[in-house]
């Protein structure tokens, strides 16, 4: 048995539907991709093809076995990379690909041959040398990304399952991620892969099964998998709505809000100057490491820029200098990380109380936070987000990965801030979320907010902003405008090879 | 072919050691005699002991301290002098597998209440440490009795080329070999994340399990070393042993966070906490000198702890 066959499958967690009657099946040779929304079930199906949740009911066939716990999955050949990245940071980074479990005793492989593996392995994956000594501590999160892949590599699988694994990587990391995947298909194993990432899907899946709300609405042959149909199946028919919200063509005071001179993001890089009004709504892109995180969160005052003069101006005589984070916050300027297990929730606390955190200075009374008027504006944000829980007293990390997104999100809107500076915040989070939150940040831009959209898929500039601004080799390389933004422009921009529209590097129109 | 990542806690206990060597070449040369080196053998023997004892269990995580080791200890050596005298049971062979197999027995609890109950291990070793230290003095109510004599002419510590010191030879062998298992390495992955180990398919309550057995091995050996020094039974003596352990331990450079660390940290500990302890009565403090002790051990150990941490940021920040 090679194949991988899940029938009428149901999970419940607590009170919430996980799966409720889902099928999936995936041969070996091909890769089968599981497709929907936040919340559908696509993590709770790979888990339990990874022997990590266990089903309610039906039958699970994965490679001949039911696995009921995720050794077992592995000795029968499944591997999984999971959407969190799990790595042990005290550990080094060949300890971490070669996690021992095979015996107590004997050691298939000596040191010497598991560090020249891992040296091998990383090199072709993630395309750099990263010493298989280091400690996985001091990697970035791409990084991590691929120590991870590159442990379920190193197993040989006869069956591979990616949670939402490119989520971390850069476009050029996709590719190579994408071509091991073909290999693994060409040497006749089963390749699963969830994702959001409907262009990849449509790229490199040979079937898919789509899922919305627990059950498997529908099973893909390769020519029927194409961008629309999947759509179409996969959001709620009584949801669907308009593609994109028109632009906003209010004008606000014409001084820029944000203006940001002779930056310089490290000692060896080249100025650039950056500026944003009132009613804007500003996206930033960039491969990964070119210096658009660096610049994000020095605009949201988490750290310092290596030279140059921040400043936000309130009017025309009013300047501050972001100095701090503190100076950031009082400004009004808030900050929405797409990290969220590390910079977002308070993963012990309730919804409500990671709702509450950024409230605690409006609403409180003789400095005891009110709850029930917090819980009110909570209320008000869920009907507007659509977020789904039982009750909000529930542990926040009761919810999928996208509502705790959205929990955050409305945070940030509820602390009535002047500027959004979001961090790619769409990681993770399904199609209907994502237009909900553009057309948010869009009315917020009309009431005179500024949003600053940083995001490592294009596709989510396209309709929303104002301007995009490229990162390049750790500078402003080029500027979009709504018009000339299309995939072409962006990309040409952010390898460097789009001369013609280069950034000025005397900023826009001052 | 060897990571130095490995080894970087060992950096500061190393140093510590050394600097108190050389002090003690000025202060107390009489410890580099034959005669002083068998004493300080002796006398650091139950205390290097204890402290590796201690280390597997906090290496495999969950905030793991064992708090119960000193009356472990403490239990071991009464019921040797007790229990199985009483019985006559006297040769090496029965004394040093009684004490390894209570040692281990005790571990097994506490595991078994970690691992199932799913209670904090500080809560469980803390009632374990309350339930023996009444045990023990329940069972002698103070200080008696006498060892076999082969293990009360241990106290002497005259010869270098002593049992005491076979005994620790043995232990670090075993620390070695133990190291060289999978089973190790997966006790570093366990304490490091829970949550990677379990999905990278490690037996985790295997694994937290031998980690307590290893403890429980290293607890027995350093009671027989224990009642070897006093040459009889005390019930409160063992107690001592936690805190300092849990200071070795420290000292030595193991994350009480789990995953990094190791037994020659806590060996290096142990020789530091020691060697104070002769610096320190080579001055007259008079009657305070205890205190003068725990009050050093305490300065040491916050001065070493934010040496680490600010060598680790220096690294770090080089790096980045």
């Amino acid at each position: 048995m090679n194949n991988i066959r899940l029938e009428n499958v149901c999970k419940s967690f607590g009170e919430t539907v996980a799966l409720d009657n889902a099928s999936v099946e995936a041969n070996p040779g091909e890769i089968h991709a599981i497709i929907g929304e936040n919340g559908s079930g696509k993590s709770t199906l790979a888990k339990i093809m990874s022997g990590i949740v266990l089903a309610d009911s039906g039958d699970v066939n994965v490679l001949g076995v039911t696995p009921y716990s995720p050794l077992q999955a592995m000795s029968a050949g499944v591997m999984t990379v999971h959407q969190e990245v799990l790595t042990a940071d005290s550990l080094t980074v060949y300890e971490n690909i070669f996690p021992s479990y095979e015996g107590v005793f004997k050691n298939s492989l000596t040191t010497v041959e598991k560090i020249e593996k891992s040296s091998e392995l990383l090199s072709k994956l993630a395309d750099k040398n990263i010493s298989p000594l280091q400690p996985v501590k001091s990697l970035s999160l791409s990084d991590k990304q691929w120590i991870v892949i590159a442990r379920a590599l190193v197993k040989k699988p006869k069956a591979l399952i990616f949670d939402e694994s490119s989520a971390a990587l850069d476009l050029n990391g996709t590719e190579r991620l994408h071509s091991e995947m073909i290999n693994l298909k060409n040497s006749g194993s089963c390749v699963i892969l969830v994702t959001h990432r409907i262009s990849e899907l449509v790229k490199i899946t040979d079937t898919a099964t789509v899922l919305r709300d627990g059950k498997s609405v529908d099973r893909l042959e390769k020519k029927q998998i194409n961008e629309d149909r999947i759509l179409k199946l996969m959001s709620d028919p009584t949801l669907r709505k308009q593609k994109s919200s028109k632009l906003g063509k209010k004008k606000f005071v014409d001084q820029p809000s944000i203006s940001f001179k002779n930056c310089k993001i490290s000692a060896d890089s080249s100025e650039f100057h950056f500026d944003a009004r009132k009613g804007q709504v500003i996206g930033i892109a960039g491969l990964e490491g070119a210096g658009q995180e660096k610049f994000i969160t020095a605009l949201a005052g988490i750290n310092m820029l290596h030279a140059g003069k921040m400043s936000y101006r309130l009017s025309e005589d009013d300047e501050f200098v972001i100095s701090s984070l503190k100076k950031a916050t009082d400004l009004g300027i808030v900050y929405v990380s797409g990290d969220r297990k590390k910079e977002g929730i308070f993963p012990n606390l309730s919804i409500l109380e990671n709702f509450s955190l950024g409230l605690a200075d409006t609403f409180n009374k003789f400095g005891i936070l009110k709850s029930d008027s917090t819980l009110k504006i909570l209320e008000n944000e869920r009907d507007r987000l659509r977020i789904k829980w039982q009750t909000p007293l529930n542990p926040i990390t009761t919810l999928s990965g996208g509502n705790q997104q959205k929990v955050l999100i409305a945070r940030a809107f509820a602390s009535d801030p002047s500027v959004i500076v979001l961090n790619d915040p769409a990681r993770g989070v399904d199609i209907a979320t994502k237009q909900m939150l553009y057309k948010n940040l869009r009315s917020f831009a009309d009431r005179g907010g500024i949003v600053i959209y940083l995001s490592s898929e294009l596709e989510e500039f396209y309709h929303f902003t104002d301007r995009v601004d490229i990162f390049f080799n750790q500078t402003i390389y080029a500027s979009l405008t709504a018009e000339e933004c299309d995939e072409n422009k962006l990309l040409s921009s952010m390898f460097g090879l789009n001369e013609a529209q280069k950034h000025s590097n005397k900023g826009l129109t001052l | 072919m060897f990571s130095h990542e490995k080894y970087k806690h060992l950096y500061i206990p190393a140093a510590l050691v050394t600097i108190l060597l050389i002090i003690c070449a000025f202060r107390a040369p009489q410890l580099f005699t034959s005669v002083g080196l068998a004493g300080a053998i002796l006398v650091s023997a139950p205390l290097i002991l204890a402290s590796i004892a201690i280390t597997p269990i906090a290496m495999a995580g969950r905030g793991g301290v064992d708090l119960s080791i000193g009356p472990a200890i403490g239990f071991v050596n009464v019921t040797i002098v007790t229990f199985l005298v009483g019985l006559e049971l006297q040769s090496p062979l029965a004394v040093f597998s009684y004490a390894i197999v209570v040692g281990c027995i005790w571990q097994l609890l506490l595991a078994a209440m970690i691992v199932f109950l799913r209670v904090s291990p500080i809560l469980v070793s803390l009632s374990g440490f309350l339930i023996l230290q009444g045990v023990n003095l329940t069972i002698l109510p103070r200080p008696g009795g006498f060892a076999p004599d082969w293990l009360s002419d241990w106290g002497y510590g005259t010869e270098l080329n002593s049992p005491v010191l076979y005994v620790l030879l043995s232990a670090f062998l075993l620390w070695y070999l133990f190291c060289r298992t999978p089973l190790y390495e997966s006790m570093r992955l366990l304490g490091s994340d829970e949550r990677t180990a379990y999905t990278s398919g490690v037996k985790i309550n295997l694994v937290r399990f031998s980690a307590h057995i290893v403890a429980g091995i290293y607890t027995g050996l350093a009671a027989v070393c224990l009642t070897g020094l006093i040459g009889s039974g005390d019930p409160s003596q063992g107690n001592t042993y936690t805190l300092q352990a849990i200071t070795a331990l420290v000292l030595g450079g193991t994350s009480l966070a789990g995953g990094n660390g190791g037994a020659l940290g806590s060996i290096l500990g142990a020789l530091a906490m020691f060697l104070i302890f002769v610096v320190l009565s080579s001055f007259n403090f008079g009657a305070i000198s205890g205190f003068m002790t725990e009050l050093t051990y305490g300065l040491i150990l916050v001065i070493s702890l934010l040496l680490t941490i600010f060598t680790g940021r220096i690294v770090w920040e080089k790096n980045s």
